[in-house]
């Protein structure tokens, strides 16, 4: 007898994710790739990835819904859905009680605020500039000629308040640049480059009624950048189990919902927890 | 969201076809009155005082039509450089750069358009900064350029209630804007005809407000991407009949439309409202997403602000005066509201759409809290998106077409 599964692909703008779940919302399967030039290449991957993980075959898909910036080049998809409600559904599952999501992905990043009955209740996303985002990150890394990792790992062992002031992104390589020459303990600046993301999200975060979890591939490798939206918020965050995969999640508890009649309609019975 | 099946057919305009020769006679026109010493030229502000020219005698030109054909073109961010080599900011009006940029590399959009040179020589530039006060420094700019005379009218700004002193002092100045064309041009001014022509000016422009206002029906006959094409006589001819008689059969057509439930927006789901200006280079592929979302821009600050009062046929000059003080783009932030929430709840729409233009800030109102007051204060959807009216540098279609996605993900759960 063949399976029934529910596929969540988010092709973001720097890595693909995607998330298989069978038909009790138990996550069997998952997978990321940088998204590299080709997206269709890379959903491609992923998918073949994670099926192979759940030990199931193409033919065993019953619904897949895509996500992220290049959604509309995922062919397997039936339906198409923003990372925006894709990462509100996917965070909502794993806390059912949280009220604001705060997603930092690649190129932008996001706050979304949930009803308590789960419905989105409004979002926002950073202006175009790329200053508050992954990008961001991985651009300063570049300039420092150091790896993203490494940069986290300084962070954490700064002492100091220390916050990079510059919001454009080739400003703040230059201010990078000068406190480098000026002395100042790599820890630091590198703790103020996390805190410089953190000033924008609150920038965005105009109300706050609830808890608060972050998602994202940045707080998903970076505990600096965790650790700077909580002292910018001056409150602990929800950290889920697979932070970068919750674009997914939400896309594969979507497809699941579709053919269970509701996209939202609240928990999924028999949920795993991932 | 989107299924893998979102083609959406509509049904055309037909009184499309008869604005094309309009205009193509309007520029032609244009060009053979700059190539006839007999016949004057004079630019004029798109809200600015034609009337006064008009009933003059001379054609008009509206340099900022010829920004918005940049950048429809897609053109204006390539001439932008030329005028910031010039010494005029990036961050200023980008209708200004552009159309300043184009002029010194020696392109019009109107060549290929309408078959003419470009834009008429002046004899003489007309502005108001009713609208704001950068078209005051392009309209020097062409002064000097082509060495013509400039003439201003500053009204007072920012208003709240307009009262008699505003008025009085506003008309003061088109009394003495008339005095320095006659002396300048050895003309006197032919009162007749100037209560002619503005209420000429008046009927095609409440035609153009019953057009709009046909929006209200449900599905709505026309969208704010219509507007936009069909809104230029109300601008380059609106003291004219032919503007009058367009605006009566593209009324007609619309009201046709009605009656015979013809949708603008074939399954029309949702209806948002646009404040600010539009992004011109990118009106096929937004005009195509909200086709795709089923969602009609059903209305807009920036086609009515051509629908002015009605004329009572008593002093001209008083309901020029109104028409340029009273205007949405001159008034303060409560009564920009204010004005805002009675279009919301004419014509019923679920949301609303900021458009934050980087190089417009008088015509962005997304900046001092309005958007979060009405979110908030009235519990409306309201999306704010980052882009500009001609120059695309300013613009990121990937960030702009999800935040529309999810705008309207938002609208569809709040009916659910």
């Amino acid at each position: 007898m063949s399976k029934r599964l529910f596929v969540g692909i988010d092709a973001g703008s720097s890595a693909t994710k995607c998330v298989v779940l069978d038909e009790a919302a138990r996550l069997v399967g998952k997978h990321v790739t940088a998204s590299g030039f080709d997206f269709v290449e890379a959903a491609e991957a992923v998918l073949s990835r994670s099926l192979f993980e759940a030990e199931s075959v193409r033919e065993d898909v019953a619904r897949c819904v895509s996500t992220g910036y290049g959604r509309s080049r995922v062919s397997l998809a039936d339906r198409q859905v923003t990372e925006i409600t894709c990462h509100a559904r996917g965070a909502r599952e794993w806390y059912p009680q949280v009220r604001s999501v705060i997603d930092i992905g690649g190129q932008d990043t996001k706050v979304i605020h949930v009803h308590t009955d789960g419905r989105m209740a409004d979002y926002r996303m950073n202006s175009k500039c790329a200053a508050g985002t992954g990008t961001f990150l991985e651009s300063i890394a570049l300039k420092l000629g150091v790896p993203l990792r490494e940069i986290d790992d300084l962070a954490m062992k700064c002492a100091t308040d220390t916050v990079i002031n510059s919001y454009c992104t080739v400003f703040a390589g230059t201010e990078v640049i000068e406190r480098v020459k000026a002395g100042q303990p790599r820890e630091d600046i590198c703790m103020g480059l996390f805190r410089s993301i953190a000033a924008r999200v609150l920038e965005m975060l105009a109300s706050r009624s609830g808890p608060i979890a972050v998602t994202g591939g940045v707080v998903a490798h970076c505990r600096a950048m965790v650790r700077a939206i909580e002292e910018t918020l001056e409150t602990k965050v929800l950290l889920p189990p697979l932070p970068q995969h919750a674009g997914a999640y939400g896309a594969a508890l979507l497809a699941l919902g579709d053919c269970m009649g509701s996209t939202w309609g609240g928990q999924v019975a028999g949920r795993s927890g991932a | 969201m989107q299924t893998k099946t979102a083609t959406v057919q509509r049904v055309e305009i037909k009184t499309q076809a008869r604005l094309r020769t309009l205009l193509k006679d309007y520029y032609t026109g244009l060009d053979s009155a700059a190539a006839d010493p007999a016949r004057k030229v004079a630019w004029c502000t798109s809200v600015g005082p034609c009337e006064i020219l008009t009933a003059f005698g001379f054609d008009l030109f509206f340099p900022e039509n010829h920004g918005a054909m940049l950048g429809a073109k897609k053109l204006g961010h390539q001439y932008v450089p030329r005028a910031v080599g010039v010494g005029y900011s990036a961050e200023t009006c980008s209708y200004m750069n552009s159309d300043i940029g184009a002029a010194l590399a020696g392109y019009s959009p109107l060549r290929e358009a309408y078959g003419i040179a470009g834009p008429p020589k002046p004899d003489l530039l007309v502005y108001s900064t009713n609208q704001c006060r950068e078209v005051q420094d392009w309209w020097y700019f062409f002064g000097r350029r082509h060495d013509v005379p400039v003439m201003g009218l500053n009204p007072p700004v920012h208003l709240g209630e307009v009262t008699e002193d505003h008025m009085a002092f506003v008309r003061g100045r088109l009394v003495a804007l008339i005095q320095q064309i006659e002396t300048r041009f050895d003309l006197r001014l032919n009162w007749d005809r100037l209560r002619e022509v503005v209420a000429l000016s008046s009927r095609a422009s409440s035609l153009w407000r019953e057009v709009l206002e046909t929006a209200r029906s449900r599905p709505a006959p026309l969208t704010f991407f219509d507007g936009l094409i069909h809104m230029a006589p109300v601008i380059v001819m609106r003291g004219s009949q032919h503007a009058v008689d367009y605006y009566q059969e593209l009324l007609s057509e619309m009201q046709e439309r009605v009656r015979k439930g013809v949708a603008a927006v074939p399954g029309e789901r949702f209806r948002v409202y646009w404040e600010g200006m539009p992004i011109w280079p990118k009106l096929r592929e937004l005009s195509e997403k909200f086709l795709g979302l089923r969602t009609l821009i059903a209305a807009s600050t920036y086609c009515n602000s051509w629908a002015f009062d009605e004329y009572d046929g008593g002093d001209p000059l008083t309901w020029m005066a109104r028409t340029a003080t009273a205007i949405f783009i001159n008034r303060d932030e409560y009564t920009k509201e204010a004005f805002l929430l009675d279009m919301f709840r004419s014509f019923g729409v679920d949301g609303a759409i900021f458009h934050n233009a980087r190089t417009c800030p008088n015509n962005t109102n997304s900046r001092f809290g309005m958007a979060q007051r009405l979110r908030e204060g009235h519990d409306l959807p309201v999306l704010v998106i980052d882009g500009d009216l001609c120059d695309v540098r300013f613009f990121s279609t990937a960030q702009t077409m999800t935040n529309i996605e999810a705008f309207i993900e938002q609208l569809e759960e709040r009916k659910r």
